[in-house]
């Protein structure tokens, strides 16, 4: 009798601990981009958003850094090594209807370069910059499909 | 000096591999004491160790294994191995208690409390705004902020200036 | 094997990714050492990588803990990185204009010469090894960079002591004949 109990007990704890393992699995691409004016080039890795940057920004030059799709689960931070010493964390901070909120964190040598946290709806881009990067400045673009 | 040489050199290979017997080892390294000829074959077999195994150090010691294991957890998670009972077991990790006539009343007691209490919460409208994004907080210790939300590309920008003295870059 | 990594195991049985981690972390810089030691490519042996912890994941309820766990990983990358090998029909030689050959050197001429001399003995690594039969370069990487015993070698390659030394020492044999200009004792 004990056992069953204990087991019914268990079965209310997954109950609990469901929503949070439903939670999880949120896909986020993350592309970082380094954007100057060093002659007009636009790499073919970025030809789907060439026209989104061109928009945006007055750059002459984008080259794709590093692209990567991460798989978020609850509350577990997931770190992206950046170029020159530079990192970013991201997190999946909650699910609230169709947004996700997503804590992200970029350092440089250890050092807090920017802490913010945003809500987004699926294909919802957001785009990080400004972080000088040799001749040019970062772009960090991410964006999120659930 | 010709017939010591020939035994020798059986036993040069394992000499080298560390696969000799104590007896063995001896008679090696006298040998190699007196022969330059064998002393020769010996050092090329180490040379080659160390031409084959350099490189491979040298390329292990400079990888970062983060990406390999996302894109292996990312295979495995898009095609699962294990039945989804498995699955479960698996993560609560209370295998012993997991057999039929246990969990069918734990599972059925669950989806139970789950139907009364989590199904009219999904029924629920949901009142928030249809907003596309929002920024709830940002932080930079040495840099400025700017945030522009544009709703026909789908995007929102964070864009961080050094100084007064640094152009927004935006069109 | 430690109980510790009994364990690991038969969470890794029952679908346990975290195991897996475990595992991997564990592994990775030795499954990649064989990997690179077949193919002597960085890219090729990452995905060789990649498809060892895969496959692992989907066969370990076979391993039934008769032989090491090393052991049986060790066999399943080193078959893995010669069937990679096979798949391919042409691998392309080591180009000088890889990313090696852009890293600034101290003394830009001296500099220049040693990273030519490195990419050309990579190549000529490469080449040679890609001339050895597939039982032989997996015997000689097993010993010359992984340190296996011969015991251990012939578990891995499922073949006898004997069998394991004769094929070390025709692999030797050869890759001393193709790499001699490289092989200078010192004396």
């Amino acid at each position: 009798m004990n056992r069953k109990i204990l087991v019914l007990l268990l079965g209310l704890m997954l109950f609990l601990i469901l929503p949070s393992l439903a939670f999880a699995q949120v896909q986020v691409r993350v592309r970082i981009i380094e954007a100057s004016n060093a002659g007009p080039s636009i790499d073919p890795a970025l030809r789907d958003v060439h026209d989104q940057l061109g928009s945006l920004f007055n750059f002459s030059s984008y080259r794709l850094l590093r692209d990567v799709n991460l798989n978020l689960a609850g509350n577990r931070p997931v770190e992206v090594p950046v170029h020159a010493g530079r990192s970013m964390e991201v997190t999946l901070v909650g699910e609230y209807g169709k947004m996700v909120e997503l804590r992200i964190k970029i350092t440089r040598e250890g050092l807090p370069v920017l802490n913010t946290q945003v809500r987004l709806s699926s294909g919802r881009t957001i785009l990080i910059g400004g972080p000088r990067h040799g001749g040019g400045v970062l772009i960090f673009a991410l964006s999120a499909k659930f | 000096m010709k017939d010591s040489c020939s035994s020798v050199s059986e036993l040069l290979e394992k000499y080298h591999d560390q696969e000799v017997t104590k007896q063995e080892r001896s008679l090696v390294e006298d040998h190699l004491s007196e022969c330059s000829a064998c002393r020769v074959l010996a050092t090329e077999m180490k040379e080659l160790g160390s031409l084959l195994k350099a490189p491979v150090e040298e390329a292990a010691g400079k990888e970062d294994f983060y990406w390999v294991w996302q894109k292996v957890q990312r295979e495995i998670q898009e095609r699962p191995r294990l039945t989804w009972w498995e699955s479960l077991r698996s993560r609560l990790g209370v295998s012993p208690l997991f057999r039929k006539k246990v969990w069918v009343p734990a599972l059925t007691a669950a989806m139970l409390i789950l139907s009364l209490i989590v199904v009219p919460a999904l029924m629920r409208e949901n009142t928030s705004p249809t907003k596309l994004s929002t920024v709830e907080y940002v932080e930079s210790p040495d840099y400025n902020v700017m945030i522009y939300e544009e709703e026909k590309g789908n995007v929102t920008v964070i864009w961080l200036f050094d100084g007064p003295d640094q152009e927004a870059p935006t069109s | 094997m430690s109980y510790d990594e009994a364990e690991l195991i038969s969470r890794c049985q029952q679908g346990d990714q975290d195991a897996l981690k475990e595992i991997f972390d564990r592994y990775q810089i030795k499954v990649y050492r064989i990997a690179y030691g077949v193919v002597r490519h960085r890219e090729d042996a990452l995905d060789i990588v990649q498809e060892v912890f895969i496959k692992l994941y989907r066969s370990i309820r076979n391993f039934k803990g008769k032989s090491n766990f090393y052991t049986y990983l060790y066999r399943m990358a080193m078959n893995t990185a010669i069937d990679h090998t096979r798949k391919r029909e042409k691998i392309p030689p080591v180009s000088l204009d890889g990313e090696d050959a852009f890293q600034p050197a101290e003394d830009p001429e001296k500099g220049a010469d040693r990273i030519l001399l490195k990419k050309e003995l990579e190549g000529e690594l490469k080449a040679a090894m890609e001339k050895l039969p597939s039982d032989q370069k997996a015997v000689i990487l097993l010993r010359e960079v992984e340190g296996l015993s011969y015991q251990e070698i012939a578990e891995v390659t499922e073949c006898s002591i004997g069998t394991v030394m004769s094929r070390l020492h025709y692999a030797r044999k050869k890759l001393q004949e193709y790499l001699k200009d490289y092989v200078k004792p010192r004396d």
